[in-house]
């Protein structure tokens, strides 16, 4: 029988000496989703991802990838895995061109060429591609990186912190396209310490010093927290705190005259980030 | 598979070897002025000590220094595979270690090649040596076998390694002794026993044996071609322990 989990963890734990980079975590992640690893540096994102992609072996406790065991199965699992780490891990020497085909002819990949032409042009190195990747800014090197862990069209994607030091720009692009190879059946299992990355997954585990502290959608993580409405009347002001529920903005407003039957009210105010990038793409406009 | 990912690997090795310029002309330059500092230390000893036969310690001397660079220039290929985190994907990729072994090994190949034509040219030229083109070919085989195994040692030394530093103290360890115990300066025989049990050890014994031979004239089909399967023994038990010591996991 098929589980509808691309990945079932059960109660992994892994030790560096004394320090216990995970402890019992269990998880199931569905398939075709992006699965989101949220914690600050040291929780154990980097031990979970690559026991998942069997480079690491727990000390104990099961775990399944696409029903497969990672270590004893690596060889099956090879063609629908990809591993984007946390380094940049490619070859520096060689251009954009020549890391992406040499990984693709690992994978054996058909009609390489026009499959690296096109992961080139996605990832914006087309102008660069013959250029040594010694010669690359951060960013860029983490574009090649992508394109080496994405050129076999895997069905499962591990991404560890895969936008940091990525120009905002590419960072939506990347975004956009890690949605769009979800609604195409790909799960992808990305792990990061920003939190505005961490709300465009479709579901979120916290970690803290391995220890796994909370699973649950990025709606359902936003609606344990508590917002703090601050009024001013008479030039007085006065504070209320109320759930995060978009309920609870409703009820609390209806004291001010709010229609009744308005039972929910949600803000999507634009990040910094957003509001940067709109004036970067107006400034760039060709008159 | 296997041998497709081999094949990958070496072409993509070979092509990094190419493209870094700095690294390929330091492993070009750096037999060529050590030969050079040689023989200017030969010609000093050859005037000072009557009778001294040069031709005997030209070419086995030559034979190390291939050894010695071979070694140490392979010795830190997969430490820096490991530390930019390519070696963790390339097995990911499922590529098996004897894929990645072997693959270094021939990518390396060629480096070995071209240092031992360097070397050999330079010291028959630099020592004005006479040797028939059959026994140049022959001795061009030997230190060519014997750079082959320096870069297997250097790739299975590597394997332990997951920083530079670590390579360093396998040099002295491994390749130093060779100088005093493999026949390059004195004949085993003269040696006490118990060493000459860890002698047999080290591959430019056997190398030694054989260009002895040429150079003196005493060559002996039998124990040449016992020799040469000896040195290519060496080459298949480093690539096998090589592929076994590399570790997939953690």
């Amino acid at each position: 029988m098929s589980s509808p989990f691309a990945i079932v963890v059960k109660e992994i734990s892994r030790s560096y000496g004394e320090i216990k980079a995970l402890n019992k975590i269990s998880l199931d992640i569905p398939e075709g989703k992006i699965f989101g690893l949220l914690g600050p540096n040291g929780s154990g994102k980097t031990t979970l991802i690559r026991s998942l992609i069997g480079s690491l072996e727990p000390d104990s406790g099961l775990l399944t990838v696409l029903g497969k065991n990672p270590i004893k199965d690596r060889f099956e699992l090879r063609k629908h895995i990809g591993y984007m780490p946390q380094l940049s891990a490619v070859y520096e020497e060689l251009s954009a061109r020549d890391n992406i085909r040499f990984f693709g002819e690992l994978q054996e990949v058909e009609d390489l060429e026009n499959k690296v032409q096109s992961i080139l042009e996605f990832t914006e190195l087309t102008h660069r591609a013959e250029d040594p990747v010694r010669t690359y800014s951060g960013g860029m090197k983490k574009r090649v990186s992508l394109a080496c862990a994405m050129i076999h069209e895997p069905k499962l994607l591990f991404l560890d912190e895969p936008t940091a030091a990525v120009d905002p720009h590419l960072k939506i692009q990347s975004w956009e396209l890690f949605r769009k190879l979800a609604e195409n059946g790909t799960t992808i299992v990305v792990s990061t310490h920003l939190m505005d990355e961490a709300f465009r997954c479709d579901q979120l585990c916290i970690l803290n010093r391995g220890e796994l502290i909370a699973m649950d959608t990025p709606k359902g993580i936003l609606e344990k927290g508590r917002t703090t409405l601050s009024f001013k009347r008479n030039g007085k002001e006065e504070q209320q705190e109320i759930s995060s529920e978009p309920t609870a903005l409703a009820q609390t407003l209806k004291s001010f005259g709010l229609e009744a039957d308005i039972h929910s009210i949600e803000l999507y105010p634009d990040t910094i980030e957003d509001i940067v990038l709109r004036m970067v793409d107006k400034n760039t406009i060709p008159e | 598979m296997i041998s497709k990912h081999l094949t990958t690997i070496s072409k993509r090795v070979i092509k990094q070897l190419i493209l870094d310029k700095r690294y390929l002309a330091l492993s070009t330059i750096a037999p060529l002025v050590i030969i050079g500092f040689y023989k200017l230390f030969a010609d000093a000893i050859t005037s000072s000590t009557p009778g001294f036969v040069i031709a005997r310690y030209a070419i086995p001397i030559s034979a190390f220094i291939v050894h010695f660079l071979c070694f140490i220039l392979c010795a830190i290929a997969l430490v820096q595979e490991r530390k930019d985190g390519t070696l963790e994907r390339l097995f990911i990729n499922g590529v098996h270690k004897t894929s990645i072994i072997g693959g270094y090994a021939l990518g390396y190949f060629g480096l070995a090649t071209l240092q031992s034509v360097i070397v050999l040219t330079e010291t028959i030229w630099l020592f004005d040596l006479d040797f028939t083109s059959g026994e140049i070919i022959l001795i061009f085989i030997v230190i060519w076998l014997l750079a082959i195994v320096s870069v297997l040692l250097g790739i299975f030394v590597s394997t332990f390694a997951r920083s530079e530093g670590h390579v360093f103290p396998f040099i002295p360890l491994l390749i130093l002794p060779s100088i005093f115990l493999s026949g390059l300066l004195i004949d085993v025989s003269l040696l006490p026993n118990p060493v000459q049990i860890f002698s047999h050890l080290l591959p430019l014994n056997y190398a030694n044996n054989i260009l002895q031979d040429i150079v003196f004239d005493d060559l002996n089909m039998h124990e040449t071609l016992q020799n040469i399967g000896i040195l290519l023994g060496y080459a298949i038990c480093l690539w096998i322990l090589a592929s076994s010591t590399l570790k997939e996991t953690e």
